[in-house]
């Protein structure tokens, strides 16, 4: 996480009403410094987005047990699908679902590259992408 | 579900299959508290306040690429013009300061960091003098710093003394980065009207209006313009213009979206989207093939000019309706060198130097990196400037010349650059004389549009 001047002044502010002004500056360097990383070791995920939705987009050459892999691997990172959708065109296949990822323990982008190894193996495409890139092209 | 399968599956084309990313987020960062009496101490706040606000500049951009999925071609920065803070500094000076920006650019991981820069638009002070004598050995001795003057504005006029100094400079720049084909006329643009929020490198500096620090975001995409224009078939060109429009109504609303996210992770204030639209080299992303698919057979052909005008207009009427905050050029850029298409319509000889001139008179920028013959007289170079700055001026619009006069080549020779800047034909330029006119000096005055109050 990346704090903001602002509020490290903050959080200097505070340090120094809880310390009272007879300390020295080191002490006060020393207890901010520390505040700092206690609140760098939040998890990322659970400060990162407002909603946690995910879009997946999927498509290749149509075959057996394609949503079974992309499911059950999904599954293994916790991650709700909320909605699923496919179409299938000659022999390609085209799936989109919408997943919930803030309960998963992993980061959109170690989702993301975990899905690249299923990709790979299944010889299709595997985008995943955050809802906002939607919601703001397509809905004002 | 939210959202139609076929929306999903257009921004999945938009940005997999036609080349749609962002093409810079630009961060701008104010130099003007980093002057000390000190040249060396000056350095050293220079480089402490870039690498304060940059050093996770490029990490937190490839971030947001990957949580969006739209890519992200370049993250660069720009600085308050550099001869207002410095005003006290002499030519040798200036490029120490160049090499510290240079020095910074890399440290933070970026390409190209702008704002060698000078507004001189109705006179030149002694360190805006001193410092456009140091550009060209600035910019011969840096990689990534990139420099701009400005000549001219609606309210000011021409100044005609700048012009003929910015001509001897860009001549000089060719000769000193000669074993690179002239590259150093890559980074040097000669303005008039320049805008303070431009996040387009080479052109971008960081306004002395602009806040201590902003994240500006500069969009692209004509690939989508381009298959949307060929999918909309045979019809009216009212009808073309809504397609043209809704296409970059959502790119621009990704821009916005992405440059927030930077701009946030960065911790700092969001500007502006700057809507242009920007060729590559790469295939497919070329204004001039969108051009062609407007149905002009080449660029060149008349019609090209009312073709562009049309272009440049629904991408800006789009871009204002996607985004509150639309700053920056805003229009459509014609760089020779960086859209095969227009390549190709030099070498087939259907694009001179006069249609472009032309053109630039309806879209967002100039004559932008064009290569011409390197025996070309400065006092023609000049005349270019002026012609340039002139549309610029009269019709209230930004114009910018980046004209390289490639040292020791011919017309029809090439000279080559690689990556984002391209390669570019060598031009034929009028060899008649503009020597007695622009040797006159002093100013244009200001044109009538200027008194507007």
């Amino acid at each position: 996480m990346k704090l903001s001047e602002n509020e490290i002044r903050k959080i200097t502010y505070e340090t120094i009403e809880e310390l009272g002004t007879n300390v020295s500056q080191d002490v006060i360097k020393e207890a901010v410094k520390k505040k700092i990383e206690s609140l760098n070791n939040v998890p990322l995920s659970s400060i990162n987005e407002s909603s946690g939705k995910v879009i997946l987009t999927s498509f290749g050459l149509n075959k057996p047990g394609i949503v079974a892999a992309i499911t059950s691997a999904l599954g293994n990172f916790n991650c709700d699908i909320q909605d699923l959708s496919q179409r299938i065109i000659g022999d390609f296949f085209t799936i989109i679902m919408i997943l919930d990822i803030s309960s998963s323990s992993k980061d959109l982008k170690e989702i993301q590259e975990e899905m690249r190894k299923t990709a790979e193996q299944l010889n299709i495409k595997i985008y995943l992408q955050h809802e906002d890139v939607f919601r703001f092209m397509h809905r004002i | 579900m939210n959202y139609e399968f076929t929306e999903i599956l257009e921004t999945i084309r938009m940005t997999e299959i036609e080349h749609f990313d962002i093409r810079t987020v630009t961060l701008g960062i104010s130099l003007r508290d980093c002057h000390d009496r000190n040249l060396e101490i000056t350095k050293q706040k220079i480089y402490d306040k870039i690498l304060k606000y940059g050093k996770n500049h490029v990490k937190n951009a490839k971030e947001v690429e990957a949580q969006f999925g739209i890519s992200i071609a370049n993250k660069r920065v720009s600085v308050t013009p550099i001869s207002i803070p410095f005003d006290s500094l002499t030519a040798e000076e200036f490029i120490e300061i160049a090499k510290t920006l240079d020095k910074a650019a890399e440290d933070i991981g970026i390409d190209y960091i702008a704002g060698f820069s000078a507004l001189v638009q109705k006179g030149m002070t002694n360190g805006e003098r001193e410092l456009i004598k140091s550009i060209p050995f600035a910019l011969s001795q840096t990689k990534r710093v990139c420099s701009s003057v400005n000549i001219g504005s609606t309210k000011a006029g021409i100044n005609m003394d700048a012009v003929n100094l910015m001509s001897e400079v860009i001549k000089k720049t060719a000769e000193l980065t000669k074993e690179k084909d002239s590259i150093g006329c890559a980074k040097l643009v000669v303005f008039a009207n320049a805008v303070e929020d431009n996040p387009f490198v080479a052109g971008a500096f960081h306004g002395v209006t602009e806040p201590e620090v902003v994240l500006n975001v500069g969009i692209s995409g004509p690939g989508v313009v381009l298959d949307a224009i060929k999918e909309a078939g045979k019809v009216d060109l009212q009808t073309l213009s809504e397609v043209i429009k809704k296409t970059i109504f959502k790119i621009t609303r990704a821009g916005e979206l992405i440059g927030r996210k930077v701009a946030e992770k960065n911790g700092v204030p969001f500007g502006i989207v700057d809507i242009s639209l920007a060729p590559t080299p790469a295939e497919g992303d070329s204004i001039a093939d969108i051009l062609k698919a407007m149905g002009v057979e080449d660029v060149g052909a008349p019609g090209t000019t009312a073709a562009l005008a049309m272009l440049n207009d629904s991408v800006k009427k789009a871009g204002l309706m996607a985004s509150s905050s639309v700053g920056g050029m805003s229009g459509a850029f014609i760089p020779v060198s960086e859209d095969m298409g227009m390549i190709r319509a030099v070498q087939a000889g259907n694009l001179s130097l006069e249609k472009l001139e032309a053109m630039t008179a309806v879209c967002s920028v100039g004559l932008d990196m064009i290569a011409i013959p390197g025996d070309t007289p400065a006092s023609t170079i000049a005349g270019i400037i002026a012609d340039e700055a002139a549309i610029g001026i009269i019709n209230d619009k930004t114009t910018a010349v980046r004209i390289i006069p490639a040292y020791g080549k011919k017309v029809g020779e090439m000279v080559d650059y690689g990556g984002l800047l391209g390669l570019a034909p060598v031009m034929e330029v009028r060899t008649i004389s503009s020597q007695n006119f622009v040797s006159r000096g002093g100013r244009i005055p200001a044109p009538m549009r200027s008194l507007t109050n």
